[in-house]
């Protein structure tokens, strides 16, 4: 199979679960948020709409059978605040997923991290946001020692 | 002319008399708050405030971030356990009735199972952009980017109507209150109310009643909401939560037309 599940550790499921929060429903009705997998493919169509945009690709394994796949994000709205457009991801990428898969175990993802083929990501808000947030904790705590 | 000129005192007071009826005729401007504000800026409040929250939370959530022995743990973290909180506060306000059913499986949310928008109690504290336009004198046109709903805010002194039904979006009143816009909204039709999180929603009567209190910072940069909510079939007393967002004219509010209602779906799991 060249698509892979992968149990990843604890720390980048904590890190990543900023993302949902921004979203306009809770996903955990379809999706399981406390397991992740990695999916492998090219993409055949990305739809930068709302609520929640789509990216369709093809997963094939090492008998060469092809399985479409879909990859479900946080809506424009979201993305674009994080700086996404409709070209972030293009037809015929080769690119790496990871998400939290569904209930069921069918072909179906929600975005929590994408790789391209030159190993640059593509992020949701949330882990970005989280950075400037702890670096405004790393100077409170700076300031709580300098007070005492 | 001397320095001791017995005019001066003379002219001096009559600058002072302009000066205080020009002043009461053309008190300063009211803050600007009409244009595109979105997304909280990345800082602490603005993370835990992205939906909405409360005093209580936020005091809980900086009572963990001052004390040395959190400053390891992911801030992630420290939120979940402040929203936890957070949570138990409003439960202790909720009427018995209320309890019955909170939080709601959000496999039961219409807006995800059906694709309907959200009533008045959800959609003010909707993520995302939020666009303000005087239009006229008489109104304040409120526009979201989730759902791309919309409401007015009538600023000419009218009444709640008493024939109108109840709508998802209510009637709101409008006035100014010194730097603070000030909406008053009753007739919203029952639905669900985020209190104050997806995690955990409850149904409210179509006798709840928001006062919303919208001011921009000094800087101008945040729009800061204050929301006062009372609906006496759901919470023992007004509960008070509070959102901010961040001035941005850059942002833009997309077509919301796309909504698809789940093709799979499991029930009584927990955000």
């Amino acid at each position: 199979m060249r698509f892979m599940r992968a149990w990843l550790c604890v720390v980048p499921i904590l890190m990543l679960s900023a993302a949902p929060a921004t979203s306009h429903h809770a996903f955990s009705p379809v999706y399981d948020e406390k397991r992740l997998i990695t999916v492998v493919g090219v993409v055949t169509e990305f739809r930068f709409i709302n609520p929640h945009a789509l990216m369709l690709m093809n997963v094939t394994d090492e008998t060469g059978k092809v399985a479409k796949w879909t990859v479900e994000f946080a809506g424009r709205l979201n993305l674009s605040e994080a700086g996404w457009t409709a070209e972030s991801v293009k037809a015929g990428e080769r690119i790496t997923v990871t998400g939290n898969p569904t209930h069921t175990g069918s072909q179906r993802v929600f975005f929590r991290k994408l790789v391209r083929a030159d190993g640059s990501e593509l992020l949701p808000a949330g882990p970005q946001r989280l950075k400037a947030i702890e670096e405004e904790r790393r100077q409170r705590a700076l300031q709580r020692s300098q007070q005492k | 002319m001397t320095r001791n000129h017995p005019t001066y005192p003379l002219l001096a007071l009559n600058l002072l008399a302009w000066l205080t009826v020009s002043c009461a005729a053309h008190p300063s401007p009211r803050p600007k708050i009409e244009g595109m504000w979105s997304d909280p800026p990345a800082t602490i409040e603005g993370a835990f405030c992205s939906f909405a929250c409360t005093d209580a939370g936020m005091e809980h959530l900086n009572a963990l971030l001052d004390n040395p022995a959190n400053d390891a743990r992911p801030f992630q973290q420290l939120q979940d356990e402040a929203k936890k909180y957070e949570r138990e506060y409003l439960r202790s306000r909720l009427t018995d009735a209320a309890l019955k059913n909170y939080p709601l499986d959000p496999a039961d949310d219409p807006g995800f199972l059906r694709c309907e928008p959200w009533g008045l109690a959800r959609q003010m504290f909707a993520p995302h952009q939020f666009e303000i336009q005087q239009v006229g004198s008489d109104r304040m046109e409120f526009r979201y980017g989730e759902w791309d709903a919309r409401r007015t805010i009538y600023l000419d002194g009218r009444k709640h109507p008493a024939s109108e039904g109840p709508s998802a979006m209510g009637h709101s009143l409008g006035r100014w209150d010194g730097d603070t816009f000030v909406v008053e909204t009753s007739d919203v039709a029952a639905n669900i109310a985020i209190l104050p999180d997806l995690s955990t929603t409850v149904r409210h009567s179509d006798q709840l009643r928001i006062v919303e209190r919208y001011s921009r910072s000094k800087e101008g940069e945040t729009l800061h909401l204050t929301a006062t909510i009372e609906d006496p079939s759901t919470l023992r007393e007004p509960v008070v939560f509070k959102k901010i967002w961040r001035w941005a004219p850059e942002s833009k509010i997309t077509p919301y037309e796309s909504c698809q209602p789940p093709t799979e779906f499991k029930k009584g799991v927990k955000p």
